[in-house]
């Protein structure tokens, strides 16, 4: 018998996002999924989340989400997991997800794992795995409580089509608070084709003076990856970038799970402001450059022949 | 009134780690420091009891003895006293163990606003302010990129997955701050010397009346079950473009590095 | 009428020495009330011999030699002036009288008139070299012009002071000649008058024989009136104006360069001056002895020391020092002359002069001209931010000065407070003192990656604690440095001077991660506090391993260890690694060998300011470079003292430069112009920003450590000399 496995579909419900369609392959993995939307929710995405094999999904409507910070989603999707009797309840990784995924488990006596890249159940265990300190370690840890509260980290598992016809629920919830809480006075939803801030990004991809001032390639890469831009020094005193997206001793320092360098020579000044990325690529021309010896990947090429081509592969 | 700042005591991002028997991090090691995410908190927590006539600024932190260096750090900021609790049962809590013993701590010292960072450095989850807004039934204003209070009413600014919102809510709450609040000053050396005669005071589980069961390994709700070591950055690939040549293992390089 | 002149003349005197004498005190009251300056009044033999020997020889006025001979001459003459203006009152009254016993003598006689004739056509050289420079904030064409040294010094002031000694030399003569005239016409006196005792104005006095002795005597009285009317006006204003400094210079600049802040003459460069916390060196090791209300570095005027007040008072404006100052020239409204003025000004409680505003102005360095605040806060009122932060601490200016003004230590004081009192600085300090504090180098890098320049050598590096117990096994301790351990460039040359030892058989050890940073960049930025963290640390990891000489590669570690840890208690004898590969190149240990074809080199060398100006040592490093048998090397505009920085000291290396042109482009510029495809260097912070000048631009020449160059020429002797020679480098 499966049991039930909610997952919180993503925060802008309009469209069935990337991570979204992961958590219920991975909770397919795990048992059922129960998808629970927050809010409004249009029939297209409801298809969609059968598509990605939501057996069931919950819409449920909340009259005071859009007032509250996090209690509510959060008092919501405690209320759902009690009534599916989920033994596993998957959140996507974020600020948000994150908090909201504490406040269930607090609720629900549940134990948490943040930023899991994989779960399993090892006979009746959920056991996770997650990446600490950098990328140094990989620590498994398994759930001792009943329910289990996990939040999972974008890219951690390829979405796969389960196409079922996902049982509709409609369902309200009304947040009544005892205690006093926080009241949202404006709110602006991030606009879909926004880059990533730059010390948010997980994907970073930096141009420098390889790039002879053309830095269509670095930002058709940034695109294609999801990532933000960013520019060595050289760059910004050069003009091609301005001084907030400059990456480095005297710019901002960078921590991506992947950071592009393109013609940038890899100074020590640069370094030190992206050398804690987990995996790093670099492209440059010179093959004495000092990024050479750094990156994980290192091409001696030029960039604007090669950039392209990869992105139009990406594509 | 009696602002609160949380800090947690942290091995260096820059070094290597230890664990302990059960598997969890070593907090102690060769330059253990007050987590820098927790330095934009105590830098709020400053502007903020200017903000509000008469506050007092008391940093908290949950931690082994050697904890107090990361107290001392945020008392040459300008804190006015520190606070750390210690006390063997509590290592190897969870998030709800730590939250437990905070929230007992801030009720016991009266505070009327909490400042929190974003996330440890070392642990990194982000869910101690809520847990803690949760348990003292306050209202949570958390992940703020810019926080103020005006007549008794604080109000922050927050950037996260779903976009911007601008929060508010009455005093007492809990706040947390990212680093995107505003850089932390850098003591200066006056503010260095002054520190020293600040006081550090210790609490133990006992005095905050909160029980051994609580808290600490025995109350975990996860268990660690083995931790691996991943394979350095060794000296990489590189390879040399003939033609278009590299792009193949670029896309297969980007594909493995995005998952 | 003699007697109405007589009276006239000592009226407009006692006017005049009154208002002197009341300024002598305001000044000696302002001085006074400054912090102790220990050990300024001795040893006093000392100090006055130096004094002495360096007011007549002139030593400290560098180039210029047509300016150094006037001034010089202008000076004696003011001195041999003196007792003749005493004289000058008697003359009044009796046209004949002459000064006692000396009166007469030819030997006097001959000196006074050549120096009065020299001093009028020093005085005239002078006028036209000041009247050459444009002193406009803007010119005719409406531009700048930044480069002249007198751009912002008081124009009438100088003027003035010049026609002055114009006047009263003329004054002389005039007398002399009309004098000589009277006595000479007559047989009784004619002796007197003769060519004699009046070598040069006899010849003239003869154009005045026709005219009456009464007429002539009239004369001669009168211009004795004049001559002390013009004196008097000169004391008198001069007296009113204490800040009037070109002229206050010649009583000033005296007692500054008597209470110098080195005693045996050379310039106040290479250490800075300690941190002086209620008169006593601050010492980290100590505080609990400090007051709870010390301050630390200098943040209002009156904290300065009384010898730094005494600097403002003396500058006489020259701008030897703005001429060179790196900052200056490349658009920072940072002059040192500027600087030094704007604080007595400060001092003295007093408004700017017209020129000085325009030019801060014009700089960018001013607001609004106002009477200054006894109170203020000296950054962020009399002197902005980007004048304090702009400073490389390169010491061009220091090295300049005729006076011995030491305005490097004042930039480090005035940055000490900032840092430590106000913690206000530059932005990017905030992550080069946090790596300092946490990981002991400037980039925050791994203790542990230290040695991993050592990596892939052919020989292993013997560690002390690890490989060798103590310092004494080894002939030499090659402290590496941050730049060494950490910058790729950095890196190679390390290794190199490694090499090159290990060639010469020169048994050596490293402290590998026992450094940690010398604490130059700390103590330059104004963090006393972290930088003596950082060097009682290594004092200790020297003491634990008894190492009392290390070679260096990095100019500033050389200064920092050799010249600035002896105030903590710790001498070391520090050599550079250029001084250490001369010697073992002369004593055979190491051979150079030329390339194989005839090929010439052309090389130019940049002196870095810490190994140079600051540490005496320009010559190493040319010989290493003449011992290579190919280099032909070509001197840039400004080298040996007067180099130009590369603009990364005084802990610029570390922040963005923001304002004017880039300083290491400039000084590029200079390298382009000789011709030379090699720029050799001596220091990884000039490599790491000359090489950043290189990497922009599309033809530069190749920047590089000397000793690659060396390495190179060794290891083609070490190869099969045929025509098969290896390029490595």
């Amino acid at each position: 018998m499966s049991e039930n496995v909610v997952v919180l579909v993503g925060a802008n419900a309009e469209v069935l996002d990337a991570s979204t369609a992961e958590l219920l392959t991975l909770a397919g993995q795990l048992g059922r999924p129960v998808a629970v939307v927050a809010g409004e929710a249009p029939q297209a995405l409801v298809a969609e989340l059968g598509r990605f094999g939501a057996a069931e999904v919950h819409l449920v409507s909340c009259p005071q989400l859009s007032d509250s910070l996090v209690l509510a989603k959060a008092a919501l999707l405690a209320d759902r997991a009690v009534a599916a009797h989920a033994k596993v309840i998957l959140v996507a990784s974020g600020l948000e997800g994150n908090e909201v995924a504490g406040l269930v488990a607090a609720k629900l006596s549940a134990g948490l794992i943040t930023d899991v890249v994989t779960a399993r159940f090892e006979t009746a265990e959920l056991v996770a795995d997650k990446v600490v300190w950098a990328g140094k370690y990989t620590v498994t840890a398994k759930v001792l409580t009943e329910v289990a509260v996990l939040t999972v980290k974008p890219n951690s598992c390829v979405p796969l089509i389960a196409e079922v016809e996902a049982e509709v629920r409609q369902a309200r919830f009304d947040f009544e608070p005892v205690a006093p809480v926080a009241r949202v006075i404006s709110a602006e939803p991030t606009a879909a084709t926004k880059r990533p801030k730059l010390v948010e990004a997980n994907v970073v991809v930096s141009g420098g003076r390889g790039t002879d001032g053309d830095f269509a390639p670095v930002e058709a890469l940034a695109d294609a990856l999801g990532g933000a831009v960013g520019g060595s020094r050289a760059a910004v005193d050069a003009g091609y970038v301005p001084q907030t997206l400059q990456v480095g001793q005297t710019g901002k320092s960078v921590s991506p799970d992947l950071y592009v360098a393109l013609g940038i020579s890899g100074a020590i000044q640069h370094i030190a402001g992206m050398r804690t990325a987990r995996r790093i690529l670099a492209v440059n021309s010179d093959p004495e450059a000092p990024i050479h010896r750094l990156a994980d990947l290192s091409v001696v090429g030029d960039l604007k022949t090669i950039v392209p081509a990869v992105v139009a592969r990406l594509g | 009134m009696r602002i609160i700042a949380l800090v947690k005591y942290v091995p260096d991002s820059g070094d290597e780690v230890g664990f302990e028997a059960d598997l969890s991090l070593g907090r102690v090691g060769p330059s253990s420091r007050l987590s820098e995410l927790d330095e934009y908190a105590v830098e709020q927590a400053l502007r903020l009891r200017t903000e509000l006539a008469g506050a007092t600024l008391t940093v908290l932190s949950v931690g082994p003895a050697e904890a107090e260096s990361a107290l001392r750090k945020a008392l040459q900021m300008g804190a006015d006293d520190a606070v750390l609790v210690t006390d063997e049962a509590i290592a190897g809590s969870d998030v709800f163990g730590t939250a437990t013993v905070l929230s007992a701590a801030i009720r016991s010292l009266e505070g009327g606003l909490v400042v929190a960072g974003m996330s440890s450095t070392d642990a990194g989850l982000g869910v101690v302010p809520a847990l803690l807004a949760d348990s003292l039934c306050w209202p949570l204003l958390s992940q703020a990129a810019a926080v103020s209070v005006e007549a008794g009413l604080a109000k922050i600014a927050r950037v996260d997955e779903t976009g911007s919102r601008v929060v508010e809510a009455a005093l007492p709450a809990v706040v947390s701050v990212t680093d995107q609040s505003g850089e932390p000053r850098y003591p200066s050396f006056k503010d260095v010397l002054a520190a020293k005669k600040k006081s550090v005071a210790t609490l133990t589980l006992a005095d905050l009346g909160v029980d051994a069961s609580a808290v600490g390994v025995g109350s975990a709700r996860v268990e660690v079950l083995a931790v691996g070591r991943n394979p350095d950055r060794a000296a990489g690939r590189v390879i040399v473009d003939v033609d278009g040549s590299s792009v193949d293992e670029i896309v297969d390089f980007l594909a493995a590095a995005t998952k | 009428m003699k007697v109405l002149l007589f009276v006239i003349a000592v009226a407009v005197s006692i006017a005049a020495v009154a208002l002197f004498v009341r300024g002598a005190l305001t000044l000696y009251r302002l001085i006074g009330a400054g912090q102790p300056s220990p050990g300024r009044l001795g040893p006093v033999g000392k100090r006055l011999g130096n004094m002495v020997t360096e007011i007549l020889s002139h030593r400290r006025f560098r180039a210029r030699p047509l300016v150094k001979a006037a001034h010089w001459v202008v000076m004696v003459s003011f001195i041999l002036l003196v007792p003749t203006l005493a004289i000058a009152y008697a003359q009044v009254l009796d046209p004949y009288a002459e000064l006692p016993i000396i009166g007469g003598w030819p030997v006097w006689q001959w000196l006074l008139e050549l120096f009065s004739v020299g001093g009028l056509v020093a005085i005239v050289v002078l006028f036209t070299v000041r009247l050459r420079h444009p002193s406009e904030p803007e010119d005719a064409a409406g531009a700048r012009d930044w480069r002249s040294r007198f751009f912002g010094s008081t124009r009438w002031q100088g003027y003035f002071v010049e026609a002055v000694i114009a006047a009263v030399l003329v004054c002389v003569l005039v007398m002399h000649v009309l004098t000589s005239a009277v006595l000479a016409r007559y047989p009784e006196t004619a002796e007197a008058g003769s060519w004699v005792h009046y070598p040069l104005t006899f010849w003239v006095g003869q154009l005045f024989w026709s005219l009456p002795p009464v007429a002539l005597e009239i004369g001669i009285v009168v211009a004795a009136t004049f001559k002390i009317l013009v004196s008097m006006v000169w004391l008198g204003v001069v007296g009113y104006a204490t800040t009037m400094s070109v002229a206050w210079h010649r009583f000033l600049g005296v007692l500054n360069v008597y209470a110098r802040r080195e005693t045996d003459g050379t310039p106040a460069l290479g250490a800075a001056a300690p941190m002086l916390v209620d008169g006593k060196a601050f010492d980290i090791r100590d505080l609990d002895d400090l007051d709870e209300d010390a301050t630390f570095g200098v943040g209002k005027i009156e904290e300065f020391g009384w010898k730094s007040l005494l600097d403002f008072a003396s500058c006489t404006e020259c701008g030897r020092c703005q001429d060179l100052c790196p900052a200056w020239n490349t658009g920072k409204p940072l002059s040192p002359k500027l600087f030094t003025l704007a604080l007595r000004d400060q001092a003295a409680g007093m408004e700017h002069s017209l020129d000085i505003f325009a030019a801060l102005k014009s700089a960018g360095a001013a607001g609004e001209l106002a009477a200054p605040t006894r109170d203020a806060d000296l950054v962020g009122g009399v002197i902005s931010p980007d004048v304090l932060w702009s400073c490389t601490t390169c010491g061009a200016c220091v090295d300049q000065c005729p006076v011995d003004i030491e305005h490097v230590d004042h930039i480090i004081d005035l940055r000490r407070h900032e840092v430590m009192v106000k913690s206000e600085f530059p932005e990017e300090f905030n992550g080069l003192f946090g790596n300092l504090e946490t990981k002991g180098n400037p980039w925050g890098l791994p203790p542990r990656d230290r040695m991993d320049w050592a990596k892939g050598l052919d020989f292993d590096v013997p560690v002390l604690g690890t490989d060798v117990t103590s310092a004494d096994e080894v002939d030499h301790v090659l402290w590496v440095g941050c730049a060494g351990a950490y910058d790729e460039k950095g890196k190679k040359t390390t290794r190199a001077v490694a090499e090159l030892l290990h060639l010469a058989g020169v048994k050596f050890a490293v402290l590998g991660q026992a450094e940690t940073c010398c604490g130059d960049s700390a103590r330059r930025a104004g963090n006393e506090a972290t930088y003596q963290g950082l060097a009682t640390e290594n004092i200790e990891t020297f003491a634990s391993y008894g190492v009392e000489k290390v070679v260096v590669t990095c100019a500033h570690c050389l200064n920092s260890i050799g010249r600035e840890y002896g105030q903590l208690g710790a001498d070391y004898r520090v050599e550079h690694h250029t001084q250490v590969l001369n010697r073992l190149i002369r004593d055979g240990r190491l051979n150079v060998v030329a390339p194989p074809e005839d090929e010439r080199r052309q090389i130019t060398y940049h002196d870095p300011c810490y190994l140079g100006r600051h540490n005496g040592e320009y010559d190493a490093p040319r010989e290493l470079l003449a011992s290579l048998p190919e280099a032909e090397l070509v001197e840039m505009e400004h080298s040996g003292s007067s180099s130009m920085c590369c603009g990364g000291g005084g802990a610029r290396m570390w922040t963005e430069e923001s304002i004017g042109t880039r300083i290491n482009s400039a000084r590029m510029d200079e390298a382009e112009a000789t011709g030379a495809a090699t720029v050799a260097t001596a220091c990884p912070f000039c490599a790491i920003m000359l090489g950043d000048a290189a990497a922009s631009r599309d033809q530069a020449p190749a920047v590089t450590d000397v000793a690659h160059l060396v390495l190179a020429g060794v290891k083609r002797g070490l190869t099969n000399p045929t025509n098969e020679a290896e390029t490595e480098s």
